[in-house]
């Protein structure tokens, strides 16, 4: 019974009919809600959430689309962070590896600043950044940048001696030793963590544009917020929800397609 | 067969190695010829894989050298200062790279031996050209040891036998002076295991050939197992390595390590013939009993006469 597989077709099926139920305990409670008081916009109707989705496609007095304009900001933010912190942790996630000197120097640091949310540090990056784009990017880079850079340092460690020596008889240099032969090994693992601190990196850049965002996603959820426009909140939500989704589904098929060795090999 | 007069591959000078204050090789001295089939046995934890470490250059001994001869007369002897190009190595475990098919296992040797990185991302179109030719070398490699089939599989997809077989394809396509095994039979079944031995002696039958028509064997190999018959089977000579031997008569006040105490001829097996177990009892018995007795504790020359039954002096024999 335990771990026993089911079909591919029943768990399709049983996923949809979790989201069934969630809507449907969704709709339930916007009926119960606009039954009290049909104003309510705390948990808006169906008809109340497509008023919310046009009004954020359509222009507004100034001629701009929320959705555009709001994603366009985020967007720039999150993937320059995403990326800056991917490039960085890679580099050095792969020399602490290979190098124990620079391990001994770097893994103090980095795995006291991997406990510090970067939330909490908001004000620093403030003072150090200033409030345009740049302190969103260097929030998202350093707040991802300890734990994606102790995955990597540990996945590289985890390269067995043998293969390392292998490659050496093979006639590989060192250079060639760390690239492409560890780095190809590694790369499975980077896609997995680089999977894993899209939710934080996406928390990092919401906390901020909610404090001192002037566009964007976080700056929009605040003020429709203030204003219990829940019918703009929640499809903004929403589509937090499906960005992270399409960034988790791009990553796996990318693992798919780059390391098709680790998809078996992983069982 | 006893082979015809060849250059060195590989000696060991006084090989001396320590852990702490443990004391783990003493003065191991040992050529090979090339095209020589080498076995190597010991009891566990006598240091084998210390010393196979040590030739492979991956840890250095504390005293004596390795030395690596190239191909040719006169060939020019490099001290082993790491591991290197020259000396192919197969592992029990972690013999292939896991991301890699079969056939990109056997040719990423050519592609690190031939090509650099800058070569390879500033000149990507002479490269893809080189990497065809590799690829297509790889398989011919492959098809030889009758691995056509598992050209695209991925270590994870092969049984143990297949990856030991592409393994050695590997270490084999960069013709290096010596090829070491280490204990590559080790997790295989029976079968499989007769069948790998079996294909070392279609290497050994190359080297005949090679000696018949003249030529310098292309194979010279260092198999080290703790299976004897392994070791007599496969290799056309047999080492013994053993702590078990008479270190005070060698003047020493306290144990020095473990030392070759066994250096024999080995009889030569056809690929296609069946094992023949009478041949091998008496040696088997003779090894079992100088290399794995700790009773015995005999001098370490009694057993060592390698190159006095050869009617030569392994001094003499390879370049100084």
């Amino acid at each position: 019974m335990i771990r026993r597989p089911i079909q591919p077709v029943t768990a399709l099926c049983l996923g949809i009919l979790s989201v069934l139920l969630l809507l449907s305990g969704y709709a339930w409670l916007s009926h119960r809600q606009h039954a009290t008081n049909p104003n309510d916009t705390t948990i808006p109707n169906w008809s109340q959430l497509k008023q919310g989705v046009v009004s954020i496609w359509r222009a507004d007095r100034r001629g701009e689309r929320w959705l555009v304009e709001d994603a366009k900001a985020s967007g720039l933010r999150f993937f320059l962070g995403l990326g800056l912190g991917l490039a960085g942790s890679v580099l050095l996630g792969m020399l602490m590896g290979c190098f124990t000197p620079l391990e001994a120097f770097f893994y103090p640091p980095l795995s006291l600043l991997a406990k510090v949310p970067a939330t909490a540090a908001l004000a620093v990056f403030f003072v150090m950044a200033g409030t345009g784009t740049n302190m969103y990017v260097a929030m998202i880079a350093f707040g991802v940048l300890p734990t994606l850079t102790l995955t990597v340092c540990l996945a590289v460690k985890e390269f067995p001696e043998e293969l390392q020596y292998k490659a050496a008889t093979l006639g590989a240099s060192h250079g060639e030793i760390i690239f492409p032969i560890i780095f190809s090994y590694v790369l499975p693992k980077l896609l997995d963590a680089v999977r894993l601190v899209i939710g934080p990196a996406l928390v990092y850049l919401i906390a901020a544009e909610m404090v001192v965002g002037e566009v964007g996603f976080g700056y929009r959820i605040r003020l429709q917020s203030h204003r219990v426009n829940m019918a703009v909140v929640y499809p903004y939500i929403a589509l937090l929800a499906a960005f992270g989704f399409g960034m988790d589904y791009a990553l796996r098929w990318l693992q798919r397609v780059l390391c098709p060795w680790f998809e078996k090999f992983r069982g | 067969m006893k082979p015809p007069r060849a250059d060195m591959a590989l000696e060991c000078r006084g090989l001396n190695h320590w852990f702490g204050p443990k004391r783990v090789l003493a003065d191991i001295t040992l050529k090979v010829r090339r095209g020589q089939f080498l076995g190597l046995v010991g009891p566990s934890g006598c240091g084998k894989s210390t010393l196979l470490r040590a030739i492979v250059g991956t840890h250095l001994p504390c005293e004596g050298q390795v030395v690596v001869y190239r191909r040719g007369a006169g060939g020019e002897g490099m001290v082993v200062a790491g591991p290197g190009r020259d000396r192919g190595i197969v592992y029990q475990q972690y013999s292939l790279f896991p991301f890699l098919t079969a056939q990109q296992n056997v040719a990423v040797g050519l592609m690190l031996d031939q090509t650099s990185l800058p070569f390879r991302c500033f000149r990507y179109f002479k490269w893809r050209q080189l990497r065809k030719a590799h690829l297509r070398q790889a398989a011919e490699f492959l098809e030889r040891l009758k691995l056509g089939d598992a050209m695209r599989l991925y270590p994870h997809q092969m049984s143990g036998g297949m990856c030991q077989r592409v393994a050695i394809a590997q270490a084999l396509i960069m013709a290096p002076e010596i090829i070491l095994l280490d204990e590559p039979f080790g997790a295989l079944d029976e079968a499989m295991r007769e069948e790998l031995q079996r294909m070392l002696l279609t290497l050994y039958a190359e080297n005949t050939r090679a000696w018949q028509r003249g030529q310098l064997p292309p194979h010279t190999l260092v198999i080290v197992t703790h299976e004897i018959n392994e070791a007599i089977y496969v290799g056309d000579r047999v080492a013994g390595l053993s702590q078990y031997w008479d270190w005070k008569k060698a003047g020493h006040d306290k144990f020095p390590g473990a030392t070759i105490v066994y250096d024999k001829p080995a009889p030569v097996f056809e690929p296609d013939t069946p094992r023949d177990f009478e041949i091998l009892t008496s040696q088997r018995r003779e090894i079992r009993h100088a290399v794995f007795d700790p009773a015995a504790c005999q001098d370490r020359e009694e057993h060592v006469t390698y190159w006095r039954e050869m009617g030569e002096s392994g001094g003499e024999a390879g370049p100084a």
